[in-house]
Protein backbone atom coordinates (compact mmCIF):
# COMPACT_ATOMS: atom_id res chain seq x y z
CA UNK A 1 0.00 0.00 0.00
CA UNK A 2 3.18 2.47 0.70
CA UNK A 3 4.57 1.89 -2.42
CA UNK A 4 1.29 2.73 -4.17
CA UNK A 5 1.06 6.08 -2.76
CA UNK A 6 4.93 6.99 -3.18
CA UNK A 7 4.64 6.04 -6.96
CA UNK A 8 1.65 8.20 -7.09
CA UNK A 9 3.26 10.78 -5.05
CA UNK A 10 5.92 10.42 -7.40
CA UNK A 11 3.77 10.71 -10.32
CA UNK A 12 1.94 13.78 -9.11
CA UNK A 13 5.31 15.49 -8.90
CA UNK A 14 6.49 14.71 -12.09
CA UNK A 15 3.45 15.52 -13.28
CA UNK A 16 3.07 19.39 -11.61
CA UNK A 17 6.64 19.82 -13.24
CA UNK A 18 5.30 19.41 -16.52
CA UNK A 19 2.25 22.08 -15.81
CA UNK A 20 4.00 24.27 -14.29
CA UNK A 21 6.47 24.54 -17.78
CA UNK A 22 3.15 24.33 -19.50
CA UNK A 23 2.24 27.61 -17.58
CA UNK A 24 0.47 30.27 -19.77
CA UNK A 25 2.20 33.30 -18.01
CA UNK A 26 5.66 32.04 -18.61
CA UNK A 27 7.33 34.46 -21.47
CA UNK A 28 6.25 33.55 -25.09
CA UNK A 29 8.94 33.44 -27.48
CA UNK A 30 7.21 37.27 -29.29
CA UNK A 31 7.54 38.30 -25.62
CA UNK A 32 10.89 37.71 -25.36
CA UNK A 33 12.11 38.57 -28.84
CA UNK A 34 10.12 42.11 -28.56
CA UNK A 35 12.08 42.85 -24.98
CA UNK A 36 15.51 41.93 -26.33
CA UNK A 37 15.94 42.99 -29.34
CA UNK A 38 15.16 46.03 -31.29
CA UNK A 39 14.54 46.35 -34.91
CA UNK A 40 13.11 42.70 -34.99
CA UNK A 41 11.42 42.71 -38.55
CA UNK A 42 9.10 39.71 -39.34
CA UNK A 43 9.65 37.74 -42.42
CA UNK A 44 6.87 35.27 -43.21
CA UNK A 45 6.85 31.97 -45.75
CA UNK A 46 8.79 29.40 -46.38
CA UNK A 47 8.35 30.18 -50.40
CA UNK A 48 7.25 26.69 -51.04
CA UNK A 49 3.76 26.54 -49.48
CA UNK A 50 2.88 28.79 -46.65
CA UNK A 51 3.41 30.76 -44.01
CA UNK A 52 3.31 29.29 -40.51
CA UNK A 53 2.39 30.94 -37.58
CA UNK A 54 3.81 28.65 -34.78
CA UNK A 55 7.32 29.61 -36.36
CA UNK A 56 8.20 33.26 -35.99
CA UNK A 57 11.54 34.56 -37.19
CA UNK A 58 13.04 37.43 -38.76
CA UNK A 59 16.38 40.07 -38.78
CA UNK A 60 16.76 42.30 -35.66
CA UNK A 61 19.56 43.85 -33.47
CA UNK A 62 20.81 42.30 -29.97
CA UNK A 63 23.75 42.86 -27.95
CA UNK A 64 25.42 45.53 -30.66
CA UNK A 65 25.00 42.73 -33.19
CA UNK A 66 22.94 41.97 -36.17
CA UNK A 67 21.38 38.19 -35.61
CA UNK A 68 18.55 36.21 -36.81
CA UNK A 69 15.86 34.95 -34.17
CA UNK A 70 13.79 32.45 -34.87
CA UNK A 71 11.08 31.63 -32.20
CA UNK A 72 8.13 29.26 -31.77
CA UNK A 73 5.17 30.73 -30.10
CA UNK A 74 2.73 29.01 -28.44
CA UNK A 75 0.13 32.34 -27.85
CA UNK A 76 -0.88 34.19 -25.14
CA UNK A 77 -4.57 34.08 -25.49
CA UNK A 78 -7.98 32.14 -27.05
CA UNK A 79 -7.29 33.87 -30.08
CA UNK A 80 -3.66 33.65 -30.38
CA UNK A 81 -2.85 30.45 -29.38
CA UNK A 82 -5.59 29.24 -32.27
CA UNK A 83 -3.51 31.33 -34.65
CA UNK A 84 -0.03 30.26 -33.51
CA UNK A 85 -1.70 26.03 -33.42
CA UNK A 86 -0.37 26.31 -29.65
CA UNK A 87 3.10 26.04 -30.90
CA UNK A 88 2.67 23.20 -32.94
CA UNK A 89 4.75 23.92 -36.31
CA UNK A 90 3.67 22.11 -40.00
CA UNK A 91 6.62 21.76 -42.27
CA UNK A 92 6.27 24.96 -43.09
CA UNK A 93 7.32 26.21 -40.16
CA UNK A 94 10.61 24.28 -40.09
CA UNK A 95 11.35 25.24 -44.15
CA UNK A 96 10.94 28.82 -43.56
CA UNK A 97 13.25 28.48 -40.37
CA UNK A 98 15.82 27.03 -42.86
CA UNK A 99 15.21 29.41 -45.23
CA UNK A 100 15.74 32.17 -42.39
CA UNK A 101 18.94 30.16 -41.01
CA UNK A 102 20.60 30.09 -44.81
CA UNK A 103 20.14 34.18 -45.14
CA UNK A 104 21.78 34.82 -41.28
CA UNK A 105 24.92 32.30 -42.99
CA UNK A 106 24.97 34.49 -46.06
CA UNK A 107 25.33 37.35 -43.98
CA UNK A 108 27.51 36.05 -41.43
CA UNK A 109 24.17 36.52 -38.76
CA UNK A 110 24.73 34.53 -35.52
CA UNK A 111 21.05 32.30 -35.36
CA UNK A 112 19.44 32.65 -32.01
CA UNK A 113 16.26 30.05 -31.63
CA UNK A 114 13.75 30.12 -28.89
CA UNK A 115 12.26 26.45 -28.71
CA UNK A 116 9.12 26.38 -27.19
CA UNK A 117 6.78 23.75 -28.52
CA UNK A 118 4.26 20.32 -27.00
CA UNK A 119 5.52 18.60 -30.33
CA UNK A 120 5.40 19.34 -33.89
CA UNK A 121 1.74 19.18 -35.77
CA UNK A 122 0.46 15.50 -36.00
CA UNK A 123 -2.24 15.95 -39.22
CA UNK A 124 -3.17 15.54 -42.60
CA UNK A 125 -1.82 17.88 -44.14
CA UNK A 126 1.90 18.07 -42.48
CA UNK A 127 2.17 14.57 -43.36
CA UNK A 128 1.37 14.88 -46.79
CA UNK A 129 3.63 17.88 -47.37
CA UNK A 130 6.67 15.92 -45.28
CA UNK A 131 6.86 17.01 -41.64
CA UNK A 132 9.69 14.38 -41.11
CA UNK A 133 11.15 15.49 -44.33
CA UNK A 134 11.31 19.38 -43.29
CA UNK A 135 12.51 18.36 -39.28
CA UNK A 136 14.84 16.18 -41.25
CA UNK A 137 16.15 18.85 -43.07
CA UNK A 138 16.19 21.80 -40.54
CA UNK A 139 18.74 19.11 -38.55
CA UNK A 140 21.06 18.76 -41.12
CA UNK A 141 21.17 22.65 -41.72
CA UNK A 142 21.61 23.24 -38.16
CA UNK A 143 24.80 20.77 -37.81
CA UNK A 144 26.23 22.26 -40.65
CA UNK A 145 25.33 26.17 -40.71
CA UNK A 146 28.52 28.70 -41.17
CA UNK A 147 27.64 30.70 -38.45
CA UNK A 148 27.17 30.63 -34.65
CA UNK A 149 23.94 29.63 -33.05
CA UNK A 150 22.51 29.54 -29.70
CA UNK A 151 18.82 28.03 -28.98
CA UNK A 152 17.03 28.67 -25.96
CA UNK A 153 14.49 26.36 -24.38
CA UNK A 154 11.66 28.49 -22.87
CA UNK A 155 9.09 26.30 -21.38
CA UNK A 156 8.68 23.21 -23.42
CA UNK A 157 11.05 21.34 -25.95
CA UNK A 158 9.00 18.40 -26.95
CA UNK A 159 10.02 15.42 -29.71
CA UNK A 160 11.62 16.09 -32.82
CA UNK A 161 9.87 19.15 -33.49
CA UNK A 162 11.92 21.46 -30.80
CA UNK A 163 15.27 19.41 -32.21
CA UNK A 164 15.10 21.23 -35.48
CA UNK A 165 15.67 24.12 -34.01
CA UNK A 166 17.85 23.10 -31.22
CA UNK A 167 21.21 21.60 -32.59
CA UNK A 168 23.11 24.99 -31.49
CA UNK A 169 26.45 25.57 -30.65
CA UNK A 170 25.17 26.83 -27.22
CA UNK A 171 21.83 25.30 -25.52
CA UNK A 172 20.30 27.02 -22.68
CA UNK A 173 17.38 26.33 -21.13
CA UNK A 174 15.22 27.80 -18.41
CA UNK A 175 15.79 25.66 -15.42
CA UNK A 176 11.62 24.79 -14.83
CA UNK A 177 11.74 24.01 -18.95
CA UNK A 178 10.77 20.37 -19.73
CA UNK A 179 12.73 18.52 -22.81
CA UNK A 180 11.26 15.40 -23.93
CA UNK A 181 11.35 12.46 -26.74
CA UNK A 182 7.75 13.39 -26.64
CA UNK A 183 4.99 15.29 -24.68
CA UNK A 184 3.56 12.85 -22.21
CA UNK A 185 0.57 12.14 -23.45
CA UNK A 186 1.86 10.60 -26.26
CA UNK A 187 4.66 8.67 -24.37
CA UNK A 188 1.80 7.33 -22.12
CA UNK A 189 0.09 5.85 -25.37
CA UNK A 190 3.24 4.37 -26.96
CA UNK A 191 3.87 2.19 -23.30
CA UNK A 192 0.91 1.93 -21.60
CA UNK A 193 -1.22 2.65 -24.59
CA UNK A 194 -3.56 4.71 -22.54
CA UNK A 195 -2.77 8.87 -23.01
CA UNK A 196 -4.71 9.02 -19.56
CA UNK A 197 -1.61 7.82 -17.50
CA UNK A 198 0.30 11.11 -18.48
CA UNK A 199 1.54 10.99 -15.02
CA UNK A 200 3.21 7.81 -14.73
CA UNK A 201 5.05 8.63 -17.95
CA UNK A 202 6.15 12.20 -16.61
CA UNK A 203 7.41 10.31 -13.85
CA UNK A 204 8.88 7.60 -15.72
CA UNK A 205 10.27 10.15 -18.70
CA UNK A 206 12.20 12.94 -15.91
CA UNK A 207 11.03 15.14 -18.26
CA UNK A 208 13.27 17.77 -17.10
CA UNK A 209 15.96 20.07 -18.71
CA UNK A 210 18.41 18.35 -16.05
CA UNK A 211 18.03 15.33 -18.09
CA UNK A 212 18.81 17.01 -21.40
CA UNK A 213 22.09 18.92 -19.75
CA UNK A 214 23.22 15.44 -18.25
CA UNK A 215 22.74 13.84 -21.79
CA UNK A 216 24.67 16.57 -24.07
CA UNK A 217 21.28 18.15 -25.11
CA UNK A 218 21.92 21.16 -23.24
CA UNK A 219 24.81 23.27 -21.75
CA UNK A 220 23.09 25.72 -19.39
CA UNK A 221 20.22 26.08 -17.01
CA UNK A 222 19.14 29.57 -16.50
CA UNK A 223 17.79 30.05 -13.04
CA UNK A 224 14.05 30.88 -12.17
CA UNK A 225 13.08 32.83 -8.84
CA UNK A 226 10.41 30.74 -7.57
CA UNK A 227 7.98 30.02 -7.70
CA UNK A 228 9.27 30.42 -11.42
CA UNK A 229 9.48 32.43 -14.74
CA UNK A 230 5.70 32.73 -14.74
CA UNK A 231 5.70 35.09 -11.93
CA UNK A 232 8.79 36.55 -12.36
CA UNK A 233 9.09 37.56 -16.40
CA UNK A 234 10.97 40.55 -16.96
CA UNK A 235 13.35 39.34 -14.40
CA UNK A 236 13.94 35.86 -16.66
CA UNK A 237 13.85 38.00 -20.07
CA UNK A 238 16.93 39.66 -18.00
CA UNK A 239 18.43 36.79 -17.69
CA UNK A 240 17.70 35.10 -21.20
CA UNK A 241 19.48 38.64 -22.98
CA UNK A 242 22.39 38.31 -20.56
CA UNK A 243 23.24 34.34 -21.11
CA UNK A 244 22.31 34.47 -24.98
CA UNK A 245 24.95 37.79 -25.53
CA UNK A 246 27.71 36.68 -22.75
CA UNK A 247 27.40 33.05 -25.35
CA UNK A 248 27.35 34.84 -28.67
CA UNK A 249 30.64 36.62 -27.09
CA UNK A 250 32.33 33.57 -26.99
CA UNK A 251 31.04 31.78 -29.81
CA UNK A 252 31.85 35.19 -32.10
CA UNK A 253 35.59 34.38 -31.17
CA UNK A 254 35.82 30.84 -32.54
CA UNK A 255 36.93 30.60 -36.29
CA UNK A 256 34.12 29.18 -38.21
CA UNK A 257 35.75 25.89 -39.43
CA UNK A 258 36.72 24.99 -35.56
CA UNK A 259 33.18 25.97 -34.29
CA UNK A 260 30.89 23.61 -36.86
CA UNK A 261 33.81 20.59 -36.35
CA UNK A 262 32.95 21.26 -32.73
CA UNK A 263 28.95 21.47 -33.26
CA UNK A 264 29.45 18.32 -35.22
CA UNK A 265 31.45 16.18 -32.64
CA UNK A 266 28.90 17.34 -29.96
CA UNK A 267 25.97 15.92 -31.32
CA UNK A 268 28.02 13.06 -32.69
CA UNK A 269 28.43 12.09 -29.19
CA UNK A 270 24.87 13.21 -27.79
CA UNK A 271 22.56 10.40 -25.73
CA UNK A 272 25.62 8.58 -24.47
CA UNK B 1 39.66 -7.67 -38.17
CA UNK B 2 40.26 -5.54 -35.33
CA UNK B 3 40.46 -1.85 -36.01
CA UNK B 4 41.21 0.90 -34.16
CA UNK B 5 37.93 2.39 -33.71
CA UNK B 6 36.40 -0.12 -31.84
CA UNK B 7 34.51 -1.83 -34.57
CA UNK B 8 35.31 -5.00 -35.13
CA UNK B 9 34.24 -7.41 -37.54
CA UNK B 10 33.79 -11.54 -38.71
CA UNK B 11 33.25 -13.09 -41.39
CA UNK B 12 30.20 -15.40 -40.61
CA UNK B 13 28.37 -18.23 -41.90
CA UNK B 14 27.13 -17.52 -45.47
CA UNK B 15 23.87 -15.55 -44.95
CA UNK B 16 23.61 -13.95 -48.36
CA UNK B 17 21.68 -16.54 -50.40
CA UNK B 18 18.33 -15.27 -51.24
CA UNK B 19 16.75 -17.61 -48.24
CA UNK B 20 16.01 -17.15 -44.41
CA UNK B 21 18.97 -16.62 -42.31
CA UNK B 22 20.09 -20.25 -40.18
CA UNK B 23 18.36 -20.61 -36.81
CA UNK B 24 21.43 -19.64 -34.59
CA UNK B 25 20.41 -15.93 -36.24
CA UNK B 26 17.03 -15.38 -35.81
CA UNK B 27 15.72 -18.34 -33.49
CA UNK B 28 11.80 -17.73 -34.32
CA UNK B 29 11.96 -17.15 -37.71
CA UNK B 30 10.12 -20.05 -39.02
CA UNK B 31 12.80 -21.84 -41.24
CA UNK B 32 10.27 -25.00 -41.57
CA UNK B 33 6.29 -25.60 -41.85
CA UNK B 34 4.46 -22.86 -43.78
CA UNK B 35 3.45 -19.15 -43.23
CA UNK B 36 0.75 -17.39 -44.06
CA UNK B 37 0.66 -13.87 -46.07
CA UNK B 38 -0.23 -11.63 -43.62
CA UNK B 39 -2.58 -9.96 -46.58
CA UNK B 40 -4.37 -12.81 -48.18
CA UNK B 41 -3.67 -15.29 -45.60
CA UNK B 42 -2.85 -17.66 -48.34
CA UNK B 43 -0.27 -20.12 -47.17
CA UNK B 44 3.54 -21.14 -48.13
CA UNK B 45 5.83 -23.14 -47.28
CA UNK B 46 8.34 -21.10 -45.23
CA UNK B 47 11.60 -22.12 -47.46
CA UNK B 48 9.42 -20.73 -50.39
CA UNK B 49 8.30 -17.80 -48.47
CA UNK B 50 11.70 -17.08 -47.87
CA UNK B 51 13.32 -17.30 -51.12
CA UNK B 52 10.69 -14.92 -52.07
CA UNK B 53 12.03 -12.31 -50.02
CA UNK B 54 8.80 -12.57 -47.93
CA UNK B 55 6.85 -11.45 -50.48
CA UNK B 56 3.31 -12.81 -50.91
CA UNK B 57 3.51 -14.39 -54.90
CA UNK B 58 -0.28 -14.24 -54.79
CA UNK B 59 -1.27 -10.81 -53.47
CA UNK B 60 2.20 -8.99 -53.88
CA UNK B 61 2.37 -8.33 -50.14
CA UNK B 62 5.61 -7.57 -48.72
CA UNK B 63 6.03 -9.04 -45.56
CA UNK B 64 8.24 -7.72 -42.54
CA UNK B 65 11.91 -9.02 -43.40
CA UNK B 66 14.66 -8.74 -40.20
CA UNK B 67 18.19 -7.30 -40.47
CA UNK B 68 20.01 -10.06 -41.00
CA UNK B 69 17.89 -11.62 -43.54
CA UNK B 70 17.76 -8.52 -45.23
CA UNK B 71 21.60 -8.31 -45.54
CA UNK B 72 21.51 -11.67 -46.79
CA UNK B 73 19.00 -10.39 -49.14
CA UNK B 74 21.22 -7.21 -50.29
CA UNK B 75 24.80 -8.42 -50.75
CA UNK B 76 26.08 -10.36 -53.37
CA UNK B 77 26.69 -14.04 -52.22
CA UNK B 78 29.63 -14.48 -50.18
CA UNK B 79 30.37 -11.14 -49.53
CA UNK B 80 28.66 -9.96 -46.24
CA UNK B 81 30.84 -9.58 -43.20
CA UNK B 82 28.37 -8.47 -39.96
CA UNK B 83 29.88 -5.71 -38.23
CA UNK B 84 29.88 -6.50 -34.19
CA UNK B 85 29.95 -3.28 -32.58
CA UNK B 86 30.19 -2.98 -28.86
CA UNK B 87 27.66 -1.01 -27.41
CA UNK B 88 27.32 -1.10 -23.42
CA UNK B 89 23.85 -1.62 -21.97
CA UNK B 90 22.19 2.03 -21.18
CA UNK B 91 19.42 2.50 -19.53
CA UNK B 92 19.27 5.96 -18.57
CA UNK B 93 16.24 6.54 -16.63
CA UNK B 94 15.84 3.22 -15.02
CA UNK B 95 12.59 2.18 -16.97
CA UNK B 96 10.63 -0.14 -15.11
CA UNK B 97 6.89 -0.64 -16.64
CA UNK B 98 6.66 -3.60 -15.03
CA UNK B 99 9.38 -5.04 -17.04
CA UNK B 100 12.86 -3.29 -16.39
CA UNK B 101 14.02 -1.85 -19.58
CA UNK B 102 17.30 -3.84 -19.54
CA UNK B 103 14.76 -7.41 -19.28
CA UNK B 104 13.02 -5.99 -22.34
CA UNK B 105 16.09 -5.51 -24.48
CA UNK B 106 17.39 -8.82 -23.16
CA UNK B 107 13.95 -10.63 -24.70
CA UNK B 108 14.31 -8.93 -27.33
CA UNK B 109 18.27 -9.96 -28.15
CA UNK B 110 16.80 -13.79 -27.56
CA UNK B 111 13.96 -13.55 -29.71
CA UNK B 112 16.28 -11.63 -32.79
CA UNK B 113 19.60 -12.81 -31.66
CA UNK B 114 20.41 -9.46 -32.52
CA UNK B 115 22.41 -7.03 -29.93
CA UNK B 116 19.91 -4.19 -31.14
CA UNK B 117 17.39 -2.62 -33.64
CA UNK B 118 20.43 -2.34 -36.40
CA UNK B 119 22.71 -4.33 -37.87
CA UNK B 120 25.45 -3.48 -40.13
CA UNK B 121 27.49 -5.62 -42.71
CA UNK B 122 30.39 -4.65 -44.88
CA UNK B 123 29.30 -5.92 -48.29
CA UNK B 124 29.30 -6.09 -52.19
CA UNK B 125 25.86 -5.12 -53.46
CA UNK B 126 25.74 -5.82 -57.49
CA UNK B 127 29.28 -5.80 -57.34
CA UNK B 128 29.63 -1.98 -55.45
CA UNK B 129 31.49 -2.00 -51.84
CA UNK B 130 28.63 -0.59 -49.74
CA UNK B 131 28.05 -0.76 -46.05
CA UNK B 132 24.58 -2.04 -45.37
CA UNK B 133 23.06 -0.80 -42.06
CA UNK B 134 19.68 -2.60 -41.56
CA UNK B 135 17.06 -2.41 -39.18
CA UNK B 136 14.87 -4.92 -37.01
CA UNK B 137 11.34 -4.10 -36.57
CA UNK B 138 10.96 -7.15 -34.44
CA UNK B 139 13.92 -5.42 -31.86
CA UNK B 140 11.24 -3.21 -29.47
CA UNK B 141 9.61 -2.17 -32.84
CA UNK B 142 12.68 -0.92 -34.32
CA UNK B 143 12.94 2.04 -32.20
CA UNK B 144 15.87 4.29 -32.01
CA UNK B 145 18.21 3.94 -28.87
CA UNK B 146 21.31 5.07 -28.13
CA UNK B 147 22.74 1.67 -28.64
CA UNK B 148 21.06 1.57 -32.65
CA UNK B 149 22.04 5.13 -33.10
CA UNK B 150 25.86 4.24 -32.29
CA UNK B 151 25.73 1.61 -34.33
CA UNK B 152 24.64 3.26 -37.18
CA UNK B 153 26.61 6.33 -36.63
CA UNK B 154 29.93 3.49 -36.45
CA UNK B 155 28.51 2.44 -39.89
CA UNK B 156 28.88 5.61 -41.46
CA UNK B 157 32.31 6.21 -40.23
CA UNK B 158 33.10 2.92 -41.73
CA UNK B 159 32.23 3.96 -45.24
CA UNK B 160 33.81 7.00 -44.59
CA UNK B 161 37.32 4.83 -43.86
CA UNK B 162 36.34 2.48 -46.52
CA UNK B 163 34.99 4.98 -49.16
CA UNK B 164 32.16 2.76 -49.67
CA UNK B 165 28.54 3.81 -50.15
CA UNK B 166 25.75 4.04 -47.74
CA UNK B 167 22.51 1.08 -47.91
CA UNK B 168 20.23 2.44 -45.07
CA UNK B 169 17.61 0.22 -44.56
CA UNK B 170 14.82 1.88 -42.12
CA UNK B 171 11.70 0.16 -40.31
CA UNK B 172 10.86 1.72 -37.36
CA UNK B 173 8.49 2.50 -35.22
CA UNK B 174 10.43 5.84 -34.30
CA UNK B 175 12.35 7.21 -30.55
CA UNK B 176 12.80 4.34 -28.12
CA UNK B 177 10.62 5.52 -25.34
CA UNK B 178 12.36 3.49 -22.88
CA UNK B 179 15.44 5.77 -23.24
CA UNK B 180 13.42 9.30 -22.90
CA UNK B 181 15.38 12.70 -23.89
CA UNK B 182 18.47 10.27 -24.85
CA UNK B 183 16.99 8.60 -27.29
CA UNK B 184 16.06 11.74 -28.99
CA UNK B 185 19.61 12.91 -29.10
CA UNK B 186 19.99 9.91 -31.06
CA UNK B 187 18.41 12.05 -33.92
CA UNK B 188 21.07 14.23 -33.89
CA UNK B 189 23.81 11.64 -33.63
CA UNK B 190 22.74 10.06 -37.07
CA UNK B 191 22.11 13.19 -38.41
CA UNK B 192 25.62 14.26 -37.22
CA UNK B 193 27.26 10.85 -38.71
CA UNK B 194 25.02 11.42 -42.11
CA UNK B 195 26.60 14.70 -42.46
CA UNK B 196 29.85 13.13 -42.22
CA UNK B 197 29.05 11.08 -45.42
CA UNK B 198 27.59 14.07 -47.32
CA UNK B 199 30.57 15.92 -46.77
CA UNK B 200 32.45 13.25 -47.72
CA UNK B 201 30.50 12.94 -50.71
CA UNK B 202 29.73 9.25 -50.84
CA UNK B 203 26.38 7.74 -52.11
CA UNK B 204 24.07 7.09 -49.17
CA UNK B 205 20.71 5.16 -50.18
CA UNK B 206 17.92 4.47 -47.70
CA UNK B 207 15.10 2.04 -48.28
CA UNK B 208 12.00 2.40 -46.45
CA UNK B 209 10.17 -0.27 -45.14
CA UNK B 210 6.87 -1.06 -43.14
CA UNK B 211 6.95 0.46 -40.92
CA UNK B 212 9.07 3.87 -41.06
CA UNK B 213 7.99 6.30 -38.19
CA UNK B 214 8.63 9.09 -36.51
CA UNK B 215 12.22 10.22 -35.03
CA UNK B 216 13.94 7.94 -37.89
CA UNK B 217 11.88 9.32 -40.80
CA UNK B 218 12.57 12.80 -39.25
CA UNK B 219 16.47 12.34 -39.04
CA UNK B 220 18.28 9.64 -41.44
CA UNK B 221 15.58 7.76 -43.18
CA UNK B 222 15.12 11.17 -45.59
CA UNK B 223 18.67 12.45 -45.49
CA UNK B 224 19.72 10.12 -48.22
CA UNK B 225 20.81 11.43 -51.92
CA UNK B 226 18.27 8.74 -53.11
CA UNK B 227 14.85 7.61 -50.98
CA UNK B 228 13.33 4.67 -52.22
CA UNK B 229 10.10 2.96 -50.43
CA UNK B 230 8.87 -0.70 -51.08
CA UNK B 231 5.48 -0.77 -52.54
CA UNK B 232 2.38 -0.30 -49.50
CA UNK B 233 5.21 0.13 -46.49
CA UNK B 234 3.48 3.10 -44.02
CA UNK B 235 5.86 5.78 -43.80
CA UNK B 236 5.33 9.09 -41.99
CA UNK B 237 6.04 11.23 -38.92
CA UNK B 238 3.18 10.90 -36.36
CA UNK B 239 1.39 7.42 -36.96
CA UNK B 240 -2.30 7.43 -38.86
CA UNK B 241 -4.25 6.74 -35.42
CA UNK B 242 -2.24 9.37 -33.53
CA UNK B 243 -3.21 11.92 -36.30
CA UNK B 244 -7.27 10.39 -36.33
CA UNK B 245 -7.44 10.91 -32.06
CA UNK B 246 -5.93 14.17 -32.04
CA UNK B 247 -7.77 16.09 -35.01
CA UNK B 248 -10.79 13.63 -35.26
CA UNK B 249 -10.32 13.96 -39.23
CA UNK B 250 -10.72 10.88 -41.72
CA UNK B 251 -7.93 10.05 -43.00
CA UNK B 252 -7.76 9.83 -47.11
CA UNK B 253 -7.35 6.01 -49.02
CA UNK B 254 -3.63 5.06 -48.88
CA UNK B 255 -2.97 7.80 -46.51
CA UNK B 256 0.75 7.15 -45.58
CA UNK B 257 1.72 4.16 -47.64
CA UNK B 258 4.80 4.68 -49.93
CA UNK B 259 2.60 5.28 -53.66
CA UNK B 260 1.09 8.35 -51.59
CA UNK B 261 4.51 9.56 -50.59
CA UNK B 262 5.70 9.28 -54.40
CA UNK B 263 2.62 11.21 -55.74
CA UNK B 264 3.67 14.11 -53.07
CA UNK B 265 7.03 14.16 -53.78
CA UNK B 266 8.52 12.66 -50.62
CA UNK B 267 10.13 9.14 -51.90
CA UNK B 268 12.16 9.45 -55.65
CA UNK B 269 10.78 5.65 -56.33
CA UNK B 270 8.21 2.58 -55.23
CA UNK B 271 10.55 -0.20 -55.40
CA UNK B 272 9.59 -3.86 -55.01
CA UNK B 273 11.97 -5.96 -53.08
CA UNK B 274 13.10 -8.48 -55.58
CA UNK B 275 14.02 -5.47 -58.16
CA UNK B 276 16.19 -3.30 -54.59
CA UNK B 277 19.50 -5.28 -55.38
CA UNK B 278 19.63 -4.34 -58.92
CA UNK B 279 18.16 -0.93 -58.42
CA UNK B 280 20.49 0.28 -55.52
CA UNK B 281 23.28 -1.61 -57.40
CA UNK B 282 22.82 0.77 -60.86
CA UNK B 283 22.28 4.12 -58.85
CA UNK B 284 25.40 3.69 -56.74
CA UNK B 285 27.44 2.89 -60.06
CA UNK B 286 26.00 5.75 -61.87
CA UNK B 287 27.22 8.10 -58.38
CA UNK B 288 30.76 6.44 -58.66
CA UNK B 289 31.26 7.05 -62.00
CA UNK B 290 31.39 3.91 -63.56
CA UNK B 291 29.83 2.22 -66.86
Amino acid sequence: MSTTIETTERERIAFAAVELARNPERPRALQVISAITSGWTELRGDRLFGDDRAVVGGPARLGGRSVMVIGQEKGTDPMTRALHNFGMPHPEGYRKAVRLMRQAEKFSMPVLCLVDTPAAHAGIGAEERGQAWAIADALLCMLGLRTPTVSVVLSEGGSGGALALALADRVLALENAVYTVAPPETCAAILYRDAGQRARAAAALRPGVETAHRIGLVDELIPEPPPGAHAHAPLVIAAIRGAVIRNLDELCEIPIDELVAQRQRRYREAGG
Amino acid sequence: MDRADGVTSRRQAPRNRLQAPGPELRPTAPTTGTVACPRCKRRFVAERYAADLNVCSECGHHGVVGAAQRIAQLADPNTAETLVVEVGDRDPLGFDDGVPYPQRVVRARERTGLHEAFLTARASLAGNPVVLACMDFEFLGGSLGSGAGEIFARACELAIAEQRALVAVCTSGGARMQEGIASLAQMARCSAAVAEVIAARLPYISILGDPCFGGVTASFAVQSDVIIAEPGARIGFAGGRVIEQATHDKLPDGFQTAEFLLAHGMVDAVVERGRLRDTVGTLIRIYSGRA
